[in-house]
Order: C-alpha cells, then structure tokens, then sequence
C-alpha cells in the first residue's frame, strides 16, 4: 500500500472510532443508602457530591440568599438585631436560614444529624449548608409568608364588592334562605369564599367594587376581569371615580348580558400611586389578584358546589395539589396518592432530582423522591405500603410568626426565627414509624409545625386521611392539626375536598383549617387568614376543581396510569416551577415519578420499587 | 559579510507551484509574510445544520414566582490580527516556520434582547429587561454590557511548523506532482477567556477554533496546462489531522458577576477544556489569468531564463476544506455544568470555502507578493462549530542571507 492512501486509512480509521458524541448526564437519580444513618449520608453525599454541590450553589447561593438579602434593609428597620455586622456584606440570607436552621435542628434526632453528617463528609459542603439546604424550604415559605402580608399592607385593599342587581332579582342568592334581603349581593367587608360568592344571578348584573389605600389608587392599575372580557381604564365597560384619596369605586358592566347557567369568574387588581424603589425594580404596591365565583341564573346549584372554571388571563399558574384514591374510585380496590409539586425550579431543581431508597439497620425500607443533599422528600412510601404526599399551604400562623410575636414588645431583641420540625423530616418519620393512615396521622400530628401544610396519608388497606397543619401560636386550640377523612363533613354536610367516598384532593390551601389565623394588626402588619392574603389561595382552589372534575370523570377506573395522567394535564401544570410528580401505588409499593426536567411530566414517570 | 541577496529569490520557486499546498523554500531562504486579518463570527451551527446564536437562550426566574423572562444574547465578535510568519529553508527539501499572531483588538457587540416572562404579582406586570437589570442590580449583578473590546495587544498561539518535501517516485516526477508532509506544534501563548467577565474572548486556538495544538498534514499538488514554463493551472489536495492537548481554565468565583459567573463552588477551581480533534481535507483549484511581463532583475539574477520560472503576476485560487470535529469534553468537578458546554461541542463538522488573488511582483524585479483572501464558512452549513469568516490582505517578501 502506498504511503499516502496508508495515511488516509489510518485517518478514516480515527474518524471512526472517536466521533462518539458525549452523553448527557442524568438529571435525575435512583440511590439506595442502607446501613447506618452517618454511612447512608456518607454514601448520598458521595454518590451525589457533584450534584448536592451546584445544588446548594445555583439554588441558594446563586439565587435564593441573593434575592431573600433583598430584603434586609425592610426588615433590618423593623427587627434591628438584622443591623449587626453578622448579616451585613450579602450574608443576611445564609446566616438568617442558618439560624433558624439550628433552631429546628434541635428537633432533629441524633440519627437524623448524623446521616447529615454523613452528606456533608460526602459532598465536602460543611455541616451547616447541608442542614440549611435541608432546612431552608419551610424557613424561606415562612419568612416569604412575613414578607407578604407586609407587602400586602402596603397595597390596595377591596373594601366592599357588590354585585348589582342581586338583592333585587327575586332570587335567593346566597343560600341564606331569604330573597332580596337587605345586603343580599353586597359583600362588605369583602373575604373571598372558598367556593361560589353567589349564585342564580340574572345575566345583567353588574359589579361594584371599592378599593382603599392610604397612598391612593391608581386607576390606571385597575384591571376587571369579567368572564372572559378584560376592562381596564378607558374601558367603557369601566366606570372609576375617586369617592376620596384614598378610596376608588369601580363599577364594571360585561358588553353582553352573560350566558344562562354559567359559571363566570371576576378578577380583580389595583396598585396604588405611590412607586417603591426598594426593592427594584421600582413599581406600585399591586394586591394580588381578587377571585370572586358567581353562577347566573340557570345553573342550579348551591354555592358550595359551585367549582371554579379554569382561567386563561396568562397570570395564574396552577400550585402544588395532590389527591388520594381508594376503594370505589379505582379499578381494582387500589390505593393511591399523587402528587404535582410546583414551587421552585429556578431553572436548576430539576437537574438535581433524586429517589433514594432508604434501608436502615431498622424499620422498614422507604422511598423518598426529592433532591441531591435533602435526605427526604415532599411524597414518600415506605415498605409497609405507607404513603405521604405535604403541598405547602399558606399561613401566618406559623413559627417564623410566633417567634416574632415573642417579642413583640421589644421587637430589637426580635428574630425572624423558624422553629419546630420541617415537614420532610415530619414525613421521614411517618415512613419510619407508620404501619397505617392513622398513625401516619398521628406521627403528624404529634410534631410541632414550621410552617403550613396540607397532607394526605394512605395505606395499602385503603386508610386514607388528609392532615391540615399549622405552627398553632394563636393557641387555637388544636395543637395546629386538622385531620379529616372523606367521609367527614364541614359544617354545610358536604366533605371538606372529596368528590365521591373514596377520595381526597390536597391543594396549597386549607379546606377544613379555614380559619388558621386571627384578624389582628400587630406592629402595623394586618394578620388574616389565608384566604384573605395567600397568593396560592384561587390559584389552589382552582387547581382543586380542576383536579376533582378529571377526578370525577374517572372514578371508579383510577389506576396508576390515570394519576399519572391527572397530574400530567396541561390545565394543572405549572410550567415554570414544576419540581416533581409522583404517583404513590400503595399496594403495589412503587413510587412512580416524573422528574428532571420543567414541567416534571414532560418526562415519563419511572418505578421505584420500594422493596428492591 | 552576510548580506541581503535578492538575486537567489528566483530559486525559492524553481518550481512555481500555485497552491502551494507543498511549497517549501531553498536552502537558506527566509520568507517573511506579514498580514492583517479580520475574523467575524455571528452564530453557531446546530446540530441540524440550523444557525442559532453563540449563546444559548438564559432563563431566568424569580424564585418562587416563575419566569421573568428570557434573556437573549445574539453575540457578534469581530478580531483584528496582525499574522507574521517566518518561514526558512533548512535544505531544498525542508523548511522551518514560525507564526506569530498578535491580536489587535477583539470587540464583541452582546445585541442583548428580553422575552417577558410569566405575570409578576407584587409588580403588576410581567419584567421588562430594565425590570430585570434593576432586580439583577439589586443582588449585586451589574448589567452585562452591550459591547465588549479587549485583547489588544495579546498573543495567541504561536505556530511551529516543519515541511517535508517527500520523494518524487517514477511517474511524480514526469507528471511534475510533488507532495509533502508537514507537522505543526501551537505553543500555548494565547489567553484564555477572563472568567470573572460577563463578555470576554479568549485568544487562544481552541477559542478561536482556527487550528489545532498539534497537526499534520499530507499535502500534494498537480500542475498542468504548462505555458511557456508557466502552469496555467494547479489542483492540489491536503488531509490532515489536528490534536487539541487539553487546556486549564480557572473558574469564575463571581467576584464581578455574582449571578452569571460564580461556579467554583461545584466546578471546581479549575477545569479542562480537551478539545475534540479534527480531521479534514482540502482540495484546491488554482488558475493563471495573466502570466505578465518578465525580464531580468536582481530578483532573477539578471537572468531572463530564471525571470521565466518565477511565479506569474495573477494567481486565482479557490480552495474547500472539510473538518470532522470530535467531541469536546470539559473535565471538571460537575456533570452538568460539563454538559452545558459539551453539548455545544458534540461530534460536527466545519465546510469552508476560501478564494484567493495573489499578485505576484517577481517577475517584475520586485521580491514582493500581495495577496488577499476571504473565507466563508456560512455558505455551506456545518454541524456543531462556529463559523467564522476571514478576510485576509498580507504582503510577503523572500530573502537569501550569506
């Protein structure tokens, strides 16, 4: 062979067997830890180092501490303690997470610090980070709830909402058993109902509503969503006038009478005049959205069942919901508990999902489906076909709350504090210690809550339960728990979120806790409850509704594929935030997720089994 | 006494080959070529052969409230180079070079542009880009500029080169084919990319994906068409094969982009760049519009018979080459954020066509060639690469000392 085509040869040679292309790595893991607690976190933090480290970097160091220290000068006015150097120079995230990190870890017990330990030897992130990273999510939704209601003080406040021609249209409206009585239609003070305001109106009605801020409304904020027809200043559907400063009347009248029995959604938001520069970017103080459900006449249905129809305004997403099923809803006497988990990717959670398949030394082996570096997950089943699925749900009555109100007297010796036990380690121990749904309950019920949650419980026998929990520092009397079955009834007769006898619908919000906090004003800062300030609240209620309707259209055939289905629908996916979805087949004890990438379910869902 | 001899330039083209591709100097001949060149580069090639911009789409997100919106950068990176190359004639057969390009300036415009994301509730509205920057400002990121000019001044990897004149067997000589083999080493000169800049450019060969660290070629060339001493035409050829040796880069702590550039916390300190490997081929064409006037100078020894074997006054030349790139890895201490990267870099290919006019002042008793040239990579579209096109103008002078 000649030396040229010899040469060509020995090219093509290489072409061939080094043109492979480089694979993506997985966003998503499978990991079994056994043994004891220190060597299963040695074993997660070394399988993971890579991961648990850009974890806790472009979460929290990258995104999260940078964007809570935002806040520090608002708070550090307020709570001065946040003036000492210790949380100056960018460190007022970290050392504020890491403080109320050494409080909760007073809750943890040695075998749970030790399995940090061990994560923390792994990953070559210290002992602190890791326990922030395991501990920030319960402080941050708490320390978010504050900063909230703050914000929210600062805002436009619907005062009175009237819905014109109700107390005159011959027809009971809200259920009272009177027709057209005085105030029939007039919603005043205003507080959003979890369900329908009223009901049967006649298609013509028209809505008033009055705004009050102390800096004034600006009416080229307001904005009316009516059905499906949008009116802002310079509508002629909208009518605005100044009654005074700080009051703004609204009345908005739809082009077209509404349709016969249906179910129409009012959408209300205002900013007020004054512009706030810090923190930037600079804008009006904006109130959330206000939800208001009606149905015309027509629709013949009670206000309690009425259910809120899906909005396409672009402004809401749906929120982290789950729901249980058992028995009758499902096609073989199954049981089931799925969840969509929804609150922060950042564009970087979900290249950091992990099912780790936990074997202690003893006790039964469980799954959790969470991140790198977190020893636990939002949903879980352990071996025994015990399951667990905690959607966050909004409230002031929580621990970050209560160590405020503790000095409020000397609000300089004041910290933004969070205490109790975060709910994932909460859920970790319904997997260590749960034989049932009941004493799943109880586990929960016996900790002391960080911030809000609604969880639902299963076991493989069919035992179903959803628990509502709270800090409980208004010393409500229930110890913050709010436990329920689907065959318990609210004060109407009706299950407080269940369409048939054998289910159960969690969203991010209460259903029976619907009073979880007081209306008071301490230092300035009005406390209400969640339905009256949460941002998920509709958003929550919504997906609920929406979930019940897929839900309904399915019982009696429920099965794995069809949660995976519900939870997989383009009408209750968050498209930005989407973590994780997780059908739990409790007989079967398989954790099917999706996960690693946004939204979770464009991925398939995998199976874990439980016991390998 | 040595002195500077035009006489001898005649020899350096005992036979005046076009292309060139197997040009190699007499014994004790120096070629001095100096040029400017301008590079641009706009975009990247898919994997579909579809052009996309040098940097991927960047997301962000309010955490906890979804997306803001997406911030686009449509990159558009311009270098200046002064190239000089020194070639010599260790024998008739073997010739020695070094390349040294220096970078006059690079300028990089960012053409920045925001896609509103999702609807912001304690703003009112969904972010606009000042929206973005403002937030971004407050948590200590500055606004990444809309222009960018550095490097001036800067090496980038010099070139070693070594050429071969192989042996002519039978038929090559009658056929006047010759061909060569040549071996190029790239010392590491250039600069890496500032990793604490939201915009820099690198000036080493990886980052301007101009050559290899190491490469070999095996060239040939093909005259015909012979007028009056003169080829009227040339056809010649060369593969090779080019080596990246990895490269260490440091890692952005964040110091100027606490946002964008702080990733040694799971990177690393410090990471690998190991480029992935080329190998190529390239055919040229070469034609001889005018042959012009000739007479004996000093260039030709006052010979007329030597004035007649020196390179024609006109040369036109197109060339195609085509590279296979291999994948390009980045070792570091994370997966995904090696990914990020290499999925850019994945197994691709490079076409590049290049015209050529060289005029040629031999002839005419001065040792002076000019030459410009333009190289295109948009034409046909590649896969995984850059394209950068190049507009070249140089001057190059040849010199016997004794």
């Amino acid at each position: 062979m000649s030396p040229p085509a010899r040469t060509l040869l020995v090219l093509l040679a290489l072409s061939v067997c080094a043109c492979g292309p480089q694979q993506p790595p997985p966003t998503r893991e499978t990991l079994t830890v056994s043994g004891a607690p220190y060597d299963r976190g040695l074993a997660h933090g070394t399988q993971l180092r890579s991961k648990i480290r850009s974890f806790y970097t472009t979460l929290l160091t990258n995104s999260l501490f940078p964007y809570l220290s935002r806040e520090r000068p608002d708070i550090a006015s307020l709570l001065t303690e946040y003036q000492k150097e210790r949380y100056a120079d960018g460190r007022f995230a970290y050392e504020l997470l890491l403080d109320s990190a050494k409080s909760v870890e007073r809750t943890l017990n040695r075998a749970t610090r030790e399995e940090l330990q061990g994560i923390a030897d792994g990953s070559g992130l210290s002992y602190d980070q890791v326990l922030v990273l395991n501990t920030f999510v319960d402080s941050v939704l708490a320390v978010r709830g504050v900063a909230l209601a703050i914000r929210q003080g600062r805002a436009p406040v619907v005062e009175a909402v009237e819905l014109v021609g109700a107390g005159a249209d011959g027809v009971d409206n809200d259920g009272d058993g009177d027709v057209d009585e005085p105030g029939e239609g007039v919603f005043s003070p205003w507080a959003p109902e979890l369900n329908a305001q009223a009901v049967e109106l006649p298609p013509d009605v028209k809505l008033r509503a009055v705004f009050v801020d102390p800096d004034g409304v600006d009416p080229a904020t307001v904005r009316v969503t009516f059905g499906t027809e949008l009116f802002t200043q310079g509508s002629p559907q909208l009518v605005m006038t100044e009654l005074a400063a700080d009051r703004l009347e609204v009345v908005a009248t739809p082009s077209q009478p509404l349709t016969m029995g249906a179910v129409v959604t009012v959408v209300l938001s205002a900013g007020d005049k004054k512009i706030v520069d810090n923190p930037p970017p600079s804008h009006a103080s904006f109130m959330r959205d206000e939800e208001l459900v009606f149905t015309v006449k027509g629709a013949g249905l009670a206000r309690q069942d009425v259910r809120r129809p899906r909005l396409l305004d672009h402004r809401t997403r749906p929120p982290t919901f789950a729901l249980g099923a058992r028995g009758t809803a499902t096609a073989g006497d199954g049981a089931y508990l799925a969840q969509h988990f929804a609150l922060l990717d950042a564009n970087t959670s979900h290249k950091h999902t992990v099912a780790i398949r936990h074997q202690p030394e003893s006790g039964p082996a469980y799954v959790t489906v969470g991140w790198a570096g977190v020893v636990y997950g939002f949903t879980g089943m352990n071996e025994r076909g015990v399951g667990y699925a905690c959607s966050p749900s909004d409230t002031l009555d929580n621990s970050v709350v209560g160590s405020v109100l503790e000095n409020v007297a000397d609000l300089s010796q004041a910290k933004l504090l969070a205490t109790g036990t975060p709910i994932g380690f909460v859920g970790r121990k319904v997997l260590e210690q749960a034989t049932d749904a009941a004493s799943a309950r109880d586990v929960m019920a016996a900790a002391k809550h960080v911030y809000g949650w609604t969880c639902l419980v299963g076991d493989a026998a069919g035992g179903l339960e959803a628990v509502e929990v709270d800090s409980d520092v208004f010393n409500s009397g229930t110890g913050g728990i709010y436990p329920y079955r689907p065959e318990d009834v609210d004060a109407t007769g009706r299950p407080y979120a269940s369409v048939g006898a054998d289910d159960l619908l969690a969203g991010s919000s209460y259903s029976k806790n619907l009073d979880d906090a007081p209306v008071l004003n301490i230092a300035g800062t009005r406390m209400v409850p969640q339905r009256q300030w949460s941002s998920f609240f509709f958003r929550s209620r919504r997906a609920m509704d929406g979930v019940g309707r897929k839900l309904k259209a399915a019982y009696g055939t429920v099965d794995a594929a069809t949660l995976q289905g519900v939870l997989g629908d383009p009408e209750l996916v968050d498209r930005s935030d989407s973590m994780n979805a997780v059908v739990l087949d409790l007989g079967a004890r398989q954790v099917r997720s999706a996960m690693g990438q946004v939204p979770a379910t464009d991925g398939p869902f995998e199976v874990t089994e439980v016991r390998p | 006494m040595k002195r500077l001899l035009l006489a001898v330039v005649s020899c350096a083209f005992a036979s005046p080959a076009l292309a060139m591709e197997t040009q190699v100097l007499p014994k004790g001949t120096w070629m001095l070529d100096v040029a400017y060149m301008r590079s641009t580069l706009d975009k990247q090639w898919d994997g579909e052969r579809r052009a996309t911009s040098l940097i991927a789409d960047i997301p962000r997100y309010e955490p906890g409230g979804g997306l803001q919106g997406i911030l686009r950068a449509r990159p558009d990176a311009t270098f200046h180079f002064l190239l000089m190359q020194l070639m010599y004639g260790v024998t008739d057969k073997l010739s020695l070079a070094v390349y040294v390009p220096l970078v006059l300036n690079t300028s990089i415009a960012t053409n920045l542009s925001w896609e509103p994301g999702d609807y912001q509730g304690q703003l009112g509205r969904a972010y606009s880009e000042d929206d973005f920057w403002a937030w971004a400002a407050s948590m200590g990121q500055p606004r990444v500029p809309n222009s960018w000019s550095g490097n001036s001044g800067k090496l980038s990897d010099i070139i070693l080169a070594g050429r071969y004149l192989l042996p002519q067997f039978g038929w090559m000589k009658s056929s006047g084919f010759r061909w060569a083999g040549t071996l190029q080493v790239a010392l590491p000169t250039g600069t890496n990319m500032d990793p604490e800049e939201a915009v820099s450019a690198g000036t080493n060969l990886w980052e301007l994906h101009a050559a290899g660290t190491i490469e070999a070629h095996l060239s040939a060339d093909q005259p015909f068409l012979e007028d009056d001493g003169v080829s009227r035409g040339n056809v010649g050829a060369d593969v090779f094969y080019a080596a990246f040796l990895p490269r260490k880069y440091q890692s952005g702590k964040g110091t100027l982009n606490p946002l964008l550039n702080n990733i040694a916390p799971y990177v690393g300190d410090e990471y690998w760049i190991d480029g992935g490997d080329w190998f190529g081929a390239t055919l040229s064409a070469d034609v001889v519009p005018i042959i012009g006037p000739t007479r004996a100078s000093i260039v030709s020894g006052n010979s007329l018979e030597k004035a007649r074997t020196l390179p024609p006054l006109l040369t036109l030349s197109i060339a195609y080459t085509h590279i296979r790139t291999l994948q390009s890895y980045w070792r570091s201490d994370s997966a995904l954020w090696s990914w990020e990267r290499e999925k850019m870099w994945q197994p691709g290919e490079k076409n590049l066509l290049k015209a050529t006019l060289t005029i040629s002042l031999l002839r005419v008793g001065l040792p002076v060639q000019v030459y410009a040239s333009y190289r295109t990579q948009d034409l046909i579209p590649g896969r995984f690469t850059r394209p950068a096109n190049v507009f070249t103008a140089g001057v190059r002078t040849l010199a016997k000392f004794w």
